[in-house]
Order: C-alpha cells, then sequence, then structure tokens
C-alpha cells in the first residue's frame, strides 16, 4: 500500500479513538513540555546570571585580602584576618604593571547619608577616579571623580539614582552638600540608574573617594582591589603581574586571593551546566514514561484490533503493510504529541516573560529540533514492538478472534 | 487448465495433546467458472480446506497449484498477493471494518492491490468500489457504517468487498449463516449470477439447502472428502 494511503488510515484510526489518543498523546506533549521547559529554566538561569556578570564589566579583576584556603573548596571562600591591602599596594600595582586598564582600590562600609530633607542608611563605596571604567558605571548628570579629587582625598560624593531622589527630589543635586556621616560632601555626580549589580543595587549607593573613606572609617586597610585588564587575552598576565607583584610586597606570602570573572564564570558554569543536565535528565524520564504509554496503548489498540488486522491480511495487507499501519500511527500519535509539546511550551514561557520580563525563560531554539526528533525518536522506539506484533498475528486466528 | 488443484493435501495441529488429522490426503481439481459447494459437519475439516484454498493456511503435507503456480513454496508476500488479486472472501460473520463505511470497507483491498498495480488512482479505487457496490444493489448506502446495515445488507458489502479486484475465485465461508431464508436466497441468487458472469465460487456450507444449489458438492467427512455428483448432469450449474 502506498504510504500516503497508511497515513490517512492511520489519521483515521486515531481519530476513531479520539479520547485514547488525544490521552496517549498527552503523555508525549507533557513529556516534551518537561524537557523543553526545565532545559528553558537551566538555560534562563544561565543566561541571567551571565549577564549579570558580564555587566560588572569585562576583564574584571578582583583581589580580596587573605588566601582562600583551596582545599576547602566547598562553602564560601573565608578570608584569613592576616592579610591586608592597603593603598600602597594599589599604587605599586599601578605603577609596575602594563596589563591593566584601571585599578582601584575599594573601601566599603554602611553609613547615613543625609541633607534637611532626609536621612539615609545605606552602603558607601570608596573608590578612585579610575572605578566607573572598571565597572562600566555611567554618571548621568555632573562628572565621576577627578585624580585630584582622589589624590587628595576631598570631600565629593557621586550619589545613586534612587538616594539622589530621596535627597533632593527631581531638584538640582549638583554642588549641594550633603552630610555622609556628619562629614559634609559635595555632590558632583549622579550614576544613571543601574539597578542591581551582583548583589548590591548602585541605586542605593553613594561613592566617594577612596582616601576620604580610608578617613571615614578610620583605617588604612582596603576592602580590596578592583582592577580590569586591557583584554580578554590580556587577563592572565595581569593576573601573574599582579600576583608578583603583591608577593614581593607581602614577604613573599600569597595572603590575598585573586579572582577574575572567567574564573567565577567557569565555576558558575560549571555548577549551572549540572544543572541543566540534571533538569534534562529529570526531562528525559518523563519523555520515557510518555514512550511507555504509547507502547501500552499501541499493545492495547493492537490487541483491540487483532480481527481488523485479520481482515486486512485477508483481503491481501501485506505483514510490511501491518508493521507501517501500526508504526505509523505510534509516530503520528508522538510526534503530534511532541509539535504540541513544543507549542505549549513557547506559549507558557512567553506567557510567563510577558508577567517577569526580569527572568527570560524562554527555551534557546536549540532545544526544539532535538525535541522534535526526541518525540519522533519515541514513537519509533516504542512503536515498533507493537507493530511487529500486529503483523505477525496469525490470519485465521486473527480471523476467528472475538 | 485446473484453477486449483491440490494434491495429497494433508493438515495436521496440535490442539493441547491431541494431534488432530483436519486434512487426510486430499485431492481436488477445480476449474474455472464451476460453482462448487463444500458440505459437511463441523470439525469435519471443511473450513481447514477452504482456509487453505484461500491461501489463508499452508498444508502440513502435498502441493497445492492455484493458477499454475504451487503456492506451498510462496513467500509470505506472494501469498498476501495472491490473497489480494485472485482470490475474494466473504465470511458467515461478515468480517466488515466496524467503524469503516460501506464504500471504505470496498475500498480496502484495492488500497492494497495499488502496491502492484501503481496505475490505480484514487479516483479509479473511488469509482471502481462505487460501481461494485451498485452491482450488489447497495449504491444508496454507500456511506452508512456496518451496524447501520441489515445482515444481507452488511453482506452485500462484503460480497462487494471481495469482487472488487476481479478475483478469480470467490470462496465463502458459511455465507447464509446469519441470514433470514429469504435474504440467504438473495445472496445466493447474486452467488449464481457472479458465477454466470465467470467467477469460479466454492461456498463452505452444513446447509443441505444450499448446497443442493451447486452442481457440484464436495463432501468432508473426519479430514476424507468424497464427491457427490447429482443424476441430472445438465453441463451447467445450476442456481
Amino acid at each position: 500500500m502506498i504510504f500516503r494511503k497508511i497515513l490517512i488510515n492511520s489519521a483515521e484510526a486515531i481519530v476513531e479513538n479520539k479520547l485514547r489518543s488525544a490521552l496517549t498523546m498527552l503523555g508525549m506533549i507533557i513529556g516534551v513540555m518537561a524537557v523543553i521547559l526545565l532545559v528553558s529554566v537551566g538555560t534562563g538561569a544561565k543566561r541571567y546570571i551571565t549577564s549579570e556578570f558580564e555587566s560588572l564589566g569585562t576583564n574584571v579583576i578582583l583581589v580580596q585580602p587573605g588566601k582562600t584556603d583551596k582545599k576547602n573548596s566547598m562553602g564560601p571562600p573565608v578570608s584569613s584576618s592576616k592579610g591586608k591591602l592597603t593603598m600602597g599596594d594599589v599604587e605599586a600595582l599601578q605603577k609596575n604593571t602594563t596589563s591593566l586598564a584601571a585599578i582601584s582600590g575599594v573601601m566599603f562600609g554602611a553609613g547615613v547619608v543625609k541633607n534637611e530633607f532626609s536621612t539615609n542608611n545605606l552602603n558607601i563605596l570608596g573608590c578612585n577616579d579610575e572605578f566607573n571604567r572598571i565597572f562600566n558605571m555611567v554618571i548621568s548628570q555632573g562628572n565621576f571623580f577627578s585624580k585630584e579629587d582622589e589624590d587628595s582625598g576631598r570631600r565629593v560624593v557621586i550619589l545613586g539614582h534612587t538616594i539622589k531622589q530621596n535627597l533632593f527630589g527631581s531638584g538640582n543635586a549638583l554642588g549641594q552638600l550633603v552630610k555622609v556621616n556628619d562629614s559634609e560632601h559635595r555632590v558632583i555626580g549622579i550614576v544613571r540608574p543601574t539597578g542591581d549589580k551582583l548583589g548590591f543595587n548602585v541605586d542605593d549607593m553613594v561613592f566617594i573617594p577612596t582616601k576620604s573613606a580610608l578617613r571615614l572609617f578610620n583605617t588604612t586597610n582596603l576592602f580590596g582591589i578592583r582592577a580590569s585588564a586591557k583584554s580578554r587575552s590580556s587577563l592572565d598576565v595581569a593576573v601573574k603581574d599582579m600576583t608578583d607583584i603583591l608577593k614581593e610586597r607581602h614577604n613573599g606570602e600569597e595572603d590575598f586571593t585573586i579572582i577574575t570573572q572567567v574564573t567565577m564564570m567557569e565555576s558558575m558554569n560549571t555548577i549551572l551546566n549540572m544543572l541543566t543536565y540534571a533538569l534534562g535528565a529529570i526531562a528525559f524520564i518523563s519523555m520515557l514514561v510518555g514512550g511507555i504509554g504509547i507502547m501500552n496503548i499501541m499493545l492495547v489498540s493492537v490487541t483491540e484490533r487483532t480481527r481488523e488486522i485479520g481482515i486486512r491480511r485477508a483481503v491481501g495487507a501485506r505483514r510490511s503493510d501491518i508493521l507501517k499501519q501500526f508504526m505509523v500511527e505510534a509516530v503520528t500519535i508522538s510526534v503530534s504529541g511532541g509539535l504540541l509539546g513544543i507549542l505549549a511550551s513557547l506559549l507558557v514561557t512567553n506567557i510567563l516573560f510577558i508577567f517577569l520580563p526580569g527572568f527570560d525563560m524562554r527555551p534557546p531554539f536549540w532545544i526544539i529540533p532535538p525535541s522534535f526528533f526526541m518525540s519522533l525518536f519515541t514513537g519509533v522506539a516504542f512503536g515498533v514492538w507493537p507493530a511487529k506484533k500486529a503483523a505477525h498475528i496469525q490470519t485465521i486466528d486473527a480471523l476467528r478472534y472475538e | 487448465m485446473a484453477l486449483i488443484d491440490l494434491k495429497n493435501i494433508h493438515k495436521h495441529f496440535m490442539m493441547g495433546d491431541e494431534d488432530i488429522h483436519a486434512l487426510n490426503n486430499v485431492n481436488l481439481t477445480i476449474n474455472e467458472g464451476e460453482l462448487t459447494s463444500i458440505v459437511g459437519t463441523s470439525g469435519s475439516g471443511k473450513s481447514t480446506l477452504m482456509n487453505i484454498i484461500g491461501l489463508l493456511d499452508m498444508p502440513s503435507e502435498g502441493q497445492y497449484f492455484l493458477d499454475g503456480i504451487n503456492t506451498t513454496e510462496m513467500s509470505d508476500d506472494d501469498l498476501s498477493k495472491y490473497r489480494n488479486q485472485k482470490i475474494g472472501f466473504v465470511f458467515q460473520s461478515f468480517n466488515l471494518l466496524p467503524k469503516a463505511s460501506a464504500l471504505k470497507n470496498v475500498e480496502m483491498p484495492m488500497q492494497y492491490a495499488s502496491a502492484y498495480n501503481k496505475n490505480l488512482s484514487d479516483e479509479a479505487i473511488r469509482k471502481m468500489a462505487l460501481e461494485t457496490l451498485d452491482k450488489v444493489g447497495l449504491s444508496a448506502r454507500i456511506n452508512h457504517l456496518p451496524n447501520e446495515l441489515s445482515g444481507g445488507q452488511r453482506q452485500r458489502v462484503a460480497i462487494a468487498r471481495a469482487l472488487v479486484n476481479n478475483p478469480k475465485i470467490l470462496l465463502a465461508d458459511e455465507p447464509t449463516g446469519a441470514l433470514d431464508s429469504k435474504t440467504s436466497d438473495e445472496i445466493l441468487n447474486l452467488f449464481g449470477e457472479l458465477n454466470k458472469q465467470g467467477v469460479t465460487v466454492i461456498i463452505v456450507t452444513h446447509e443441505n439447502n444450499v448446497a443442493a444449489r451447486c452442481r457440484r458438492i464436495l463432501r468432508m467427512s473426519d479430514g476424507h472428502m468424497s464427491e457427490e455428483t447429482k443424476g441430472e448432469t445438465t453441463g451447467e450449474n445450476r442456481v
């Protein structure tokens, strides 16, 4: 029999058993949806975290005081109190490296910023005039720190967007005085609304020169050093240079930890890939269950239609015709289920995206063809046994079957 | 040349521990255009014989030549082809596809025939099915499902299905067993007409009045076959 006719026959058989076909298809729909949605969650999470990292600025290098115990890789990096980073370290790095594009010592602490209208408890970040280049900070009004601001530790401040609104509303803030922990600072710039950058809301922060911050918090020890390499390819050289210089200054002891965006991304990616694979494996199980559902129904269908098989064989159907008929039926069910599953998951993720634009869970395109072929493959794999069974039923027995 | 030529056919199968000898050295030739009945009590082997003639079953021993070809050496696919092209079946229980209309039921054998005849288009199939249904007097009920038809009508659909590929042999297994006497008469008349048009008809029955309408009567008894020829040898098949 011509293949097209087998297709029509199978379609008719599926329509004749609407409810059963729909329920069988449902197994496949859920299987394919599970695959697509879970992979989408995995890749969505990965995309979200990657973009968070990348929004920090590329080629970023972080230096933290203290050595992270590498043997104990589980759990958070624990710093020993032994190592200290100072402005001297920053200056030495500035002078002796050629691979860095920008470097800044940072001081970080909680504080109060107020004027006559508003009092804000917030995070104060001390940084130098190069800091904005490391983290791609954009100033919407006024300027970032100048080298003179940093060198002389001027009492100037740059406000996050929300803080500016709190203190001055929509009025002009540039040139105004605000109290940062009771010491008066002049506002010289406003940061463009930025939102979260790796856990810190930039809009809720203020920035002052590092030297001013050290004075404010009455310390000589930096919170850390932030730098950026000139390019991705010079990142390794930059890390090596920095390690050598800092080690020399710290009596040959490596009492600091250098983290790059690359190493952060690598460890993050390892975790996220594991997550995606784990989700994929779970989804695969649901696909398997869908396939077994198809096999189950096809076996029932073969038994139920034994007499039909006998009739068809009696009027001249070959074994291969019967085999094809049942195979095509199984594959039609699984593929339509697969396509519906793909459509449903696209629909679900796009609707979710409308309500949750922050977390884009729309499936990556590359998952669509494999899910389609997986549903096809499942139909073939789980349809072949029932179809073979159907093809090898003895005609005279089948004709007598009640 | 004989259309059907059975030579020393034996058929035995195991039923539990018992070895059933359903056919015991059956020899038979049936020529083209004959109207033959096979009679016998239940268990006499007449259905087994019909299944073998219809290529639904294979003999344990012996040879069966159909249209000059030894069918006992055929592959399963060739047997399917022969069933499709040379044989039409009519069963006691009609054996129609319950969810397909009369027309679809009649079209089905031709769909399998299209594997051997690539020129058989959908239109040609439809046309031939309609013609054949008209021939059995059912052109008004082509879109009815089997359960919307009377027993006689169902059997007519089955006959149309058997005829649609222009087979040489029409094999009927108790074709009137499920029908009342009036309808039986009509069906038997139809067989008679078809026989006159040249189709070789073999009717398996246990009803003597059905057998009486055939010129040639083969009696099966415990796997043995004997021939009963009627006195009046008109040289023609009676209906």
